[in-house]
């Protein structure tokens, strides 16, 4: 040994650790007090079928781990030659600072921000995050809106829900479009259907004789037909696809999913030193967290008073026109969630990546098995949602369009409709997280819901009060 | 190469001692690129189901078909799906309807409908709607008099030669091109002729010339009475008309056969409208380059709108880059060897003899956005100096520009005689397959698979397929440039009829995407006018109609209840 390391073993075995495969000094390896926060190891190829209640548990507690961890350099954590977009890029220059709060990294830890009421939650104003849709204009040190948008950060409780749900509706349109594309083809005339799926509409689509399609009718669904239910916007296909772009833009870790040798010719491909820096298990293991997270609930106040105005506030609801789009709940035929998903396409990992996805059996969780269910024995998750977009911002109210960007491909007044279960735990509100009581979110309603939101600005004090008595109810919960 | 008879291979190689022995010595190249890092992209699968799938095709026949040996990929019935045409020498041609569904290929093959003595001696097809009624046709390039076919929209071709007014000559065809000059209706028509037979002296140093139709003006219907030589012509192997200097005017690239021609190099014609076309010149600026060139390919390497050429040959393949430090001139420096791109050896079981390469073609095989290159190999008959076991080259192109050969892991390594080559999404599931016409041997039906996975095969990247359709004239777009915007990295493809090696396909363009889930297009049309910026959704088929609002969506027909 030498007389360096004999002197000063600590420093010697951080050196090694630096620039060992990360798996080497990950859990195991690693003494209680190293500063990785990567501590835990996930085998993809381990995860297939349908996982046990005590093997899902292991990986959601992984997941969390993961979740919560403050990524350190020792990690990856940085990105000083890759920007955050979406598609591998690479800087014009290294970045100046390795965390800066436009353009990334912008924070420790997941729940840095997703962390109100508790881990896996909402985040106040201070945890707003900015989307880009430029590539190569990353270092903007503006706040100037041309350059990005600014949003607030979504709670993700029941969010495994969601995606099921999502999942489901995109196989209903999309057999449909089939359907009809089988039709014209075979009456060589053009075959107009309506689309919907658990009750929600999407307009119509008319299938052509040449095989073509004319969306001219199509409403709050992208053209492939596929429900993006995450983010403000409606733009993220699932809690994967999530995942992967939220690692390399908040923390600078990058899956290899996307950032691996595999879609970039290298393994280290933001050139801080660490290849490989989260691996398909690891990102795995944070969708079971995502995913298992419980569902919100509505909670039956202690006060006879607010429970009294509870009632009355959820019959204001229904008379304003809410639940147009604020869908009391959706059935659900399956609590069956494979990682990876059906829907993804390259650069997340999918079904066809893996020899057999691995299957999070939510109906093994506690909480979902207290969920309401129908006739058909369909779970009825309580969202408050369509998992549609809609025009929410116009001229005569223009506050929920407080933006000048489209993102990826959806104009700027449009968003899908903020699910409103556990509204009353993750205050503020609005898409840029600027709006403080619900009065003002419902009053800002413009476009498709304007004459809700006015028709609610005209209430007497008391039914106005009453909604809110209700809103208030739709809890986290413990 | 060439067309030699055994007995004159021992000529050819003392011709090529000297080159040869350059390629065999390594060093004799410029300074050793840089070892590349292991290829980490997918390797395409390529599983060979020609049997299977239904198509037993030979190309074979004596001197005259040692070169030729091409094919077309095209619809011919409406559905999107391209039909393949084989050549077969002295064998007859044959016409395959396809029947593929997602994830199994499948032909029937079905008559043309012209007489048999036509569908013989043919060395090559190219199809290309002539008439601009909507419906495919094909021009077969033959030994002897060459043939256009007029498609009916159902399968249903018809001899056109006097309905159009072409006269099909008597040459050995062995290459074509097309483009539309400005303000025609109707395509120019170039034919690339190899040896006079008939000249004194034949087959040294008698290359026949190549000739040039133009549609006559002011007709309803293609008129091609008026036909201009190409003089001289220096044995064609392979023409294309390319925008090689990015100015909207293209000029006809012709890659020669050293074995023939005396005097000849390499050529590139001017061809400007309403004048006689002009061979560049040294003057010019144009290179000398003498190969035995037998192919072209082009694409656009780094996305910058300019067009990088390979060139096939024996031996060593070129890969041409403008110098862009003599401005407006047609300076071209061979960049194969930095880009290990040059593919002058078999890749497995090397005897160390040299190769022979044919048809070139630049296309994204993994998906992953970078543009690969597949080269169909094969002894001309039996020349002993060159590698008798010669596979077909999968040169991947890997995110720094340079090549990585993957053709053994990918499954083309097989001890046939390659050709002409279609590469076409033949079960339009998104990936490129691939159809290499053999000399001696069946044809090659490589179906892609995806890539390999230590379970099987996985889905490779996220594609775009995109057809182009001009209302105004031009209706396939033929010249017009497809520019697809991923992230900050463009990507740009050319709709051409012509290059190869004898061999054309039609029909969607196909662009690998790699991990971009959505795509912005622009369309250069062949005048020069670009259009707006069409969004669009990765993993689709989408077309492009001039001066529509939206591209449209299209979807594969199902041909069983199981396809999605």
């Amino acid at each position: 040994m030498t007389a360096r390391t004999s002197v000063i073993p600590g420093l010697a075995l951080a050196t090694c650790l630096a620039f060992a495969s990360p798996w080497s000094v990950q859990a195991d390896e690693a003494p209680p007090w190293s500063e990785h926060a990567v501590k835990v190891h996930v085998d993809q190829s381990e995860l297939r079928g349908v996982l046990s209640l005590g093997d899902l548990s292991s990986l959601i507690d992984k997941g969390r781990a993961l979740f919560e961890a403050r990524f350190t350099s020792l990690d990856g954590a940085g990105r000083p030659h890759a920007t955050q977009a979406i598609i591998p890029t690479a800087h014009r220059r290294p970045v100046e600072h390795d965390f800066q709060r436009l353009a990334g990294p912008d924070a420790n830890a997941c729940s840095s921000c997703h962390n109100e009421p508790r881990t896996g939650g909402a985040g106040g104003f201070v945890g707003n995050v900015f989307v880009s849709e430029g590539f190569e204009s990353a270092d903007f040190d503006t706040l100037d809106p041309q350059f990005s948008n600014e949003r607030g950060t979504n709670h993700l409780f029941g969010a495994g829900l969601v995606e099921l749900l999502a999942r489901e509706m995109t196989a209903d349109l999309q057999a449909a479009r089939t359907t009809a594309l089988d039709e014209a083809r075979r009456l060589g005339e053009p075959e107009k259907v309506a689309l919907a799926s658990k009750g929600v509409s999407f307009g119509s689509i008319t299938a052509l004789p040449d095989g073509s399609i004319d969306f001219a009718g199509l409403e709050g669904v992208d053209p492939d037909l596929v429900i993006r239910p995450f983010t403000q916007k409606g733009v993220m296909t699932s809690l994967r696809q999530f995942t992967v772009n939220a690692l390399n833009q908040h923390h600078g870790m990058q899956p290899d999913e996307r950032w691996g040798a595999r879609w970039t010719g290298t393994d280290d491909f933001d050139g801080d030193g660490h290849s490989n820096e989260i691996s398909a298990g690891l990102v795995s293991a944070m969708v079971a967290f995502q995913a298992s997270l419980p569902s919100p609930q509505e909670v039956e106040p202690d006060s006879a008073e607010w429970r009294k105005a509870a009632v009355r506030g959820r019959e204001v609801f229904a008379d304003l026109g809410c639940t147009n789009c604020h869908r009391p709940s959706l059935p659900l035929d399956s609590l069956g969630f494979s990682d990876p998903g059906p829907v993804d396409t390259a650069g997340t990992l999918r079904t066809g990546d893996v020899e057999a996805p691995a299957i999070y059996d939510l109906a093994l969780l506690d909480w979902a098995k207290a969920l309401p269910r129908d006739a058909k024995g369909r779970v009825l998750v309580p969202l408050f949602g369509d998992l549609k977009r809609h025009r929410i911002a116009d001229q005569r109210q223009a506050a929920f369009g407080n933006e000048t960007l489209a993102q990826r491909f959806v104009e700027r007044d449009v968003f899908i409709t903020s699910e409103l279960w556990g509204l009353a735990d993750t205050a503020p509100y609005g898409h840029r997280g600027d709006m403080t009581t619900l009065d003002e979110a419902i009053r800002a309603h413009g476009g498709e819901a304007y004459e809700a939101g006015k028709a609610y600005a005209a209430l007497a004090e008391k039914d106005r009060s009453a909604l809110i008595a209700w809103l208030k109810t739709l809890r986290i919960g413990e | 190469m060439s067309a030699c008879a055994k007995t004159v291979s021992c000529l050819i190689a003392v011709a090529l001692a000297c080159s040869v022995g350059a390629l065999q010595a390594g060093p004799a190249f410029a300074e050793t690129p840089s070892e590349p890092a292991p290829f980490s992209a997918d390797t395409p699968v390529f599983e060979e189901v020609a049997a299977d799938a239904g198509i037993a095709h030979s190309y074979d026949g004596p001197w005259e078909f040692f070169v030729g040996g091409g094919g077309a990929a095209f619809d011919c019935n409406g559905d999107r799906y391209p039909e393949v045409f084989l050549s077969g020498g002295k064998n007859p041609a044959q016409l395959y309807r396809n029947q593929s569904s997602a994830g199994r290929l499948t032909f029937e093959p079905i008559p043309i409908g012209i007489e048999p003595a036509d569908l013989e001696k043919v060395t090559g097809a190219y199809p290309i709607d002539i008439d601009q009624d909507g419906n495919m046709d094909l021009v077969l390039l033959r030994v002897g008099k060459n043939i256009v076919l007029k498609g009916d929209g159902a399968c249903g071709f018809e001899e056109a030669n006097r309905h159009f007014a072409i006269d099909g000559g008597r040459d050995w065809t062995t290459a074509f091109a097309a483009i539309f000059e400005p303000g025609a209706q109707f395509p120019t028509l170039a034919f690339g002729n190899y040896v006079d037979r008939t000249a004194p002296g034949s087959p040294w140093g008698t290359c026949a010339d190549n000739v040039l139709m133009r549609p006559q003006p002011g007709r309803d219907v293609p008129d091609y009475s008026v036909s201009e030589k190409l003089k001289p012509g220096f044995c064609a192997l392979s023409m294309l008309f390319t925008d090689w200097n990015h100015t909207g005017e293209p000029a006809l690239r012709i890659t020669n056969d050293r074995q023939y021609y005396r005097g000849g190099e390499e050529q590139l014609w001017r061809v400007e409208p309403e004048r006689a076309p002009r061979p560049y010149r040294r003057a010019d600026g144009w290179k000398h380059l003498s190969i035995w060139g037998m192919g072209i390919a082009e694409g656009d390497l780094d996305g910058d709108g300019w067009p990088e050429y390979a060139l096939t040959s024996m031996g060593d393949t070129k890969l041409q880059v403008l110098d862009r430090e003599f401005e407006d001139t047609p300076a071209y420096r061979d960049e194969a060897w930095d880009r290990r791109a040059t593919a002058h050896r078999p890749y497995t079981k090397d005897e160390g003899k040299p190769s022979t390469g044919w048809h070139a073609e630049f296309a994204d095989f993994n998906n992953d956005t970078a543009l690969d290159l597949f080269i169909a190999k094969g002894n001309v008959e039996a020349m002993p100096d060159f590698a008798s076991f010669d596979p077909d080259n999968l040169l991947m192109g890997g995110f720094d520009g340079r090549f990585t050969e993957r053709g053994k892991e990918a499954g083309l390594a097989l001890p046939t005689k390659g050709r002409g080559a279609l590469v076409a999404d033949f079960d339009l599931d998104g990936s490129l397959d691939l159809l290499v016409v053999n000399r001696g041997g069946s044809a090659s039906l490589f179906h892609n698979r995806g890539a390999k996975s230590a379970f099987g095969t996985r889905p490779m990247g996220n594609f775009l397929e995109i057809s182009l359709n001009d209302p105004t004239g031009n209706r396939d777009g033929i010249g017009a440039q497809i520019v697809v915007r991923v992230g900050k990295k463009t990507l740009t493809r050319t709709i051409r009829v012509g290059g190869g090696h004898a061999s054309g396909t039609s029909g969607f363009t196909h662009l690998g995407l790699g991990v971009a889930e959505r795509a912005q297009i622009r369309i250069q049309w062949a005048d020069g006018e670009w259009s707006h910026p069409y969004r669009v959704f990765a993993n689709s088929f989408v077309l492009i109609d001039r001066g529509s609002a939206d591209a449209r969506y299209w979807y594969p027909q199902r041909r069983n209840a199981a396809e999605k």
